[in-house]
């Protein structure tokens, strides 16, 4: 039973742990350089399960981190690049302090400099883990691209991440991934897959910034030179999957078309060329002059039975697929001033339709605005002065909602002066039950290739209800209670659908449906289930089912809300329309 | 310099010396009458020594050398004097003298500027000296020295090397550049290269491989997505119930926030009976006024000293109650032990009864379990507590009904993204939650009433 007595905290997760600043003087470093360490290393703090016993007994609030991590970062080579700089900032001053002008030029020659290289390689050991993780770089390269050149950052990170945005925005609309875009309040949300990864990233609004004062620049500053690093590279190797060159040339055929009078006015020679780039109106140069467009066609076995079936399934989803990659092909845009240049261009090339803007807009027009070919003109203004019969003057939302439902919508919806529908989220995903919105439905019905009901039927339509709203509108009470009897109908007569057995009338000559049948036969079957079940199951069954119908019946009422308040704006409208 | 000095000691030495002072020829009238002093002591040399002629004399010399650029004494007699021949040139001079503008006339400042000495500035010795001329010629024979047996001084052993490289077309090593240039090039990272084939003790001590990355590390701290795309409310022209749906929620944050708010202000509340004046100046002035009818009771000295404490004592047991207490106890004993056999033999036939708790026992830790594992599952998503502040969640971006643009020109963007980007950072846990550091004067800030200001006012 003897034995010496156990101290405390000195085993377990005492001993697990480091606070921060017992690591950082462990690694002999500043505390701004151990948070940039950390940052580029990928070392987090943690939060201990048992607070006061790693805390030696103090309860109070503090930084831990794991001490094998810490351990971990005692090997890394750019630690002591770090306090090679410090020695050399406390020289340099040292050599400003004396007016030593040669010894301050000899040293800024010798500026120790850190490669990040490595430490990519060992945070993103293959290269798909890498692209997985892009989604932070693309968003915050993309953010300090739009900075102004004001002090809060280098110029020369800023110009980095514009070179490293347009490179990835050239990158997309090179291999067709985008896939939805979204516009909010904040910012432009855009979604692409890149080799089967799904990225989402967010662009801000043009000349949208005040800086905020509560955010740490330093921080976010080394955030930005770890993304920009890993940007690159990724970047590079996805030029390289494509074929083409990096860093990215324009396509020799276009350049020549590029030229203008106007490229002197607009920009410098030595940046001409990256702003062409970044105008994003010309394709790029690739390493082999492929064909036009390689037709990737799936390999054919020969299968038999349900394979061969999936098989079609599945070449027809890919036909679709390329289909809607390209639903712009053909179609010329001219981008009007007032509209979002870059976004518009982006999006438009995206899906392989022609874009071009006014010569003093940007650089990089291809064509101008008299151009008979032109078949799309968006508009962002009330009305416009000279326009032509050949070509639809539309609103850039239609842009935006037909890459949403990769289909070309009908523009009618979307004319100048028009209101426009509402821009609906791509990133919302209805389950069975969900209150869908019947924008929704009805660009839905359009996907399933339904034609929309014409202008004037509807109207047709509208007057009518007009006419049934008017009766109504004397016997609200009640219609509020016909509104809930119907409901409690609607359910009644699903869970009827559901639960009760499907007669069969004898001596009926009838032909027989054999589809009907079918279903009939599916619904005896689940019928028979139910009844075989067990208590328990039973339970958890009409419970789920419970769940469900719950869900109907709150979309229902959500439906209901929607077209009294759409029957309610409609008068509105009417009265003024009266009035006027 | 010295030689000169000498030669002027000796000028003046010189019964033939003329002075420039009339007064100085001769012994100055009135000398002192000595004092007596010890001449011991350094510092009575200088005080009793009576050097006032010296310096006179010394003036004197300076000031000749000045005027006259020499002593006078050495000049010769051609330079002082002239034959007088009257005034014939009187008469010329001013026709010669042809009258100049006021431009010729040099001005008054330059000659008052003009150095009036006559002595030459002396030369600056500096300028014609160089400094550690010695080592310099030293080191230059022994680089010729070196050079003439053939060895190179190294900053031309160094270029001729480069140009070496140069010439060959090998890569010569470049400085390295600087992570954010924004012209720097980018290569294939994930390449397979060469495998290694060194020694991987070697390359271990060597540190030419770096320590592999645990695995751990590569876990992401928190489940949360990078970019959290909001929802359908925040649409710049959303769906209207979308939008409803989004202005609830931002309402429900703000009522939760006001309620704590309200809540906090209940508790610090003061309560009802404030003091007045009129009762804080009762207080103040309490037992000064005497009142005749309030008199203090004096309290009743009478209590009693005496201690009530335990009186009785316990009487011994005899031996037969011992006894009779002990068979009792035996007796309660078996009784007990009995009741415990019944109790045992009854259980058999509870045997459902004890079955069905234990089922329920089981179930109930069970759910314990599943609940536990879900709550560590919601906290993976949560933010931790990492420091000092915990995380705060930022306000939900809302425009009103009335702020929505109908189109996308007359949009103006809500919030910001470089905050968004932050806080996202600091909610995946990958940073500690911050406050920017507050400005702390060091010194109070003193304010004076200048004298415009009080002109004004």
């Amino acid at each position: 039973m003897g034995g010496l007595q156990k101290k405390k905290y000195e085993s377990g997760s005492a001993t697990n742990y480091i606070t921060r600043n017992k690591a950082r003087k462990k690694l002999s470093l500043s505390l701004a350089d151990f948070r940039r360490l950390c940052i580029l290393k990928g070392i987090y703090p943690h939060e201990p399960k048992h607070k006061k016993k790693v805390n030696k007994g103090s309860t109070a609030p503090r930084t831990f981190y794991l001490l094998k991590d810490i351990r971990f970062l005692l090997h890394e080579p750019i630690v002591g690049k770090f306090r090679e700089y410090k020695i050399f900032v406390r020289k340099l001053r040292k050599a400003y302090g004396k007016a030593e002008w040669g010894g301050v030029e000899r040293l800024k020659e010798n500026k120790p400099v850190y490669k990040l290289d490595h430490i990519i390689k060992e945070r993103y050991p293959t290269f798909i883990d890498a692209v997985r993780d892009v989604d932070d770089s693309l968003s915050m390269c993309f953010l300090f691209s739009t900075f102004a050149r004001t002090g809060k950052c280098h110029v020369q990170t800023i110009q980095l991440c514009r070179r490293l945005s347009v490179e990835w925005m050239n990158y997309v609309i090179s291999s067709r991934s985008l896939r939805k875009v979204f516009l909010s309040i904040k910012g432009i949300y855009y979604q692409a897959e890149v080799l089967g990864q799904t990225i989402t990233w967010i662009i801000p609004y043009q000349f949208a910034h005040d800086h905020p004062t509560d955010v740490d620049y330093r921080v976010m500053a080394t955030f930005t030179e770890f993304y920009t690093t890993l940007l690159g590279f990724v970047n590079f190797r996805l030029y390289q999957t494509l074929n083409l060159v990096y860093p990215p040339k324009l396509d020799g055929q276009g350049e020549i078309n590029l030229k203008s009078e106007f490229e002197e006015d607009y920009a410098l020679d030595s940046e001409s060329y990256t702003e062409k780039l970044s105008a994003l109106s010309a394709s790029l140069a690739r390493m082999v002059p492929s064909a036009e467009e390689e037709e990737t066609e799936l390999d054919h076995f020969p299968t038999e039975g349900e394979d061969q079936e999936k098989m079609e399934e599945r070449e027809k989803m890919e036909h679709e697929q390329i289909k809607q990659k390209k639903f712009f092909e053909g179609l010329k845009f001219f981008l009007n001033r007032e509209v979002p240049r870059e976004s518009l261009a982006f999006v438009i090339r995206c899906f392989g339709g022609e874009v071009s803007w006014d010569k003093s807009l940007c650089i990089g027009s291809t064509y101008d605005a008299k151009d008979e070919t032109i078949t799309h003109h968006i508009v962002d203004r009330p009305s416009i002065d000279t326009q032509y019969i050949n070509r639809y003057y539309i609103q850039p939302q239609w842009v935006y909602d037909s890459v949403n439902a990769k289909i070309l919508l009908p523009v009618e919806e979307y004319f100048l002066g028009v209101t426009l529908p509402p821009h609906l989220s791509p990133f919302v995903e209805e389950t069975e039950g969900d209150y869908v919105p019947p924008e929704k439905l009805k660009l839905m019905a359009l996907q399933r290739g339904e034609k929309p009901q014409t202008e004037d039927e509807e109207e047709e339509e509208e007057e009518e209800e007009d006419e049934d709203e008017e009766e109504d509108d004397q016997s609200e009470e009640e219609e509020e209670a016909e509104d809930e009897a119907n409901l409690a109908e609607i359910e009644e007569k699903r869970s009827r659908g559901k639960s009760l057995s499907v007669k069969v009338t004898p001596g009926k000559a009838k032909a027989e449906n054999r589809k009907r049948a079918a279903e009939e036969e599916k619904a005896e079957e689940k019928r028979l289930a139910i009844m075989m079940m067990k208590k328990r199951e039973k339970y958890l069954y009409d419970k789920i089912m419970f769940g469900k119908k719950r869900n109907v019946r709150e979309a229902n009422k959500l439906a209901a809300k929607r077209k009294a308040h759409d029957d309610a704006s409609k008068e509105d409208k009417k009265k003024k329309k009266k009035k006027c | 310099m010295a030689a000169a000095r000498r030669n002027k000691r000796m000028a003046a030495s010189q019964p033939g010396f003329l002075s420039f002072n009339s007064g100085l020829d001769g012994n100055s009238s009135d000398i002192k009458r000595r004092k007596r002093v010890n001449k011991n002591k350094k510092k009575n040399w200088n005080k009793y020594s009576d050097i006032q002629d010296v310096e006179e004399f010394l003036d004197d010399v300076r000031l000749q050398e000045k005027a006259a650029g020499g002593l006078i004494a050495e000049k010769p007699d051609a330079t002082l004097f002239f034959v007088d021949t009257g005034e014939k040139d009187k008469e010329t001079q001013p026709q010669t003298t042809v009258k100049k503008g006021k431009r010729s006339k040099p001005l008054r400042i330059d000659l008052i500027l003009q150095p009036d000495s006559r002595i030459p500035a002396p030369k600056n010795v500096l300028a014609f000296q160089q400094p550690n001329a010695k080592k310099q010629r030293r080191m230059a024979e022994k680089a010729a020295r070196l050079a003439a047996m053939g060895v190179l001084p190294r900053r031309e052993k160094l270029l001729r090397l480069r140009q070496a490289a140069a010439a060959s077309g090998l890569p010569v090593k470049e400085n390295p550049v600087a992570n954010n240039n924004p012209e720097r090039a980018f290569y294939d990272l994930w390449s397979a290269g060469t495998p290694e084939t060194d020694d991987p003790y070697y390359l271990e001590q060597t540190k030419k491989k770096l320590v592999k990355r645990p695995d751990r590390l590569n876990e992401k701290p928190s489940v949360l997505p990078a970019i959290e795309v909001v929802g359908p409310g925040g649409s710049y022209n959303p769906d209207f119930f979308s939008h409803q749906d989004l202005l609830r929620e931002a309402h429900e944050v703000e009522v939760k926030k006001l309620r704590a708010e309200e809540r906090l202000a209940r508790q610090l509340a003061v309560k009802e009976d404030i003091a007045t004046e009129e009762s804080s100046f009762k207080e103040q002035v309490e037992g000064l006024i005497e009142e005749g009818d309030v008199e203090p009771e004096e309290p009743e000295g009478g209590s009693e000293d005496t201690v009530i404490g335990p009186t009785a004592t316990q009487e011994k047991k005899t031996e037969k109650q011992r006894r009779k207490e002990k068979a009792q106890r035996i007796k309660a004993l078996r009784r007990k032990a009995d009741r415990q056999m019944i109790d045992k033999q009854q259980q058999l036939f509870q045997l459902r009864s004890i079955r069905a708790n234990l089922k329920t026992q089981e179930q109930r830790t069970r759910q314990r379990q599943a609940q536990r594992k879900a709550n560590q599952e919601a906290q993976k998503s949560m933010p931790r507590r990492l420091g000092r502040l915990k995380f705060q969640t930022p306000d939900l971006d809302v425009q009103l009904s009335h702020e929505l643009a109908g189109s996308l020109r007359s949009l103006k963007p809500e919030g910001s993204i470089l905050k968004d980007r932050f806080m996202s950072l600091q909610k995946r846990n990958l940073i500690e939650p911050r406050e920017r550091a507050k400005f702390k004067r060091k010194y109070k800030v003193k304010y004076s009433e200048k004298r415009a200001f009080r002109e004004i006012v």
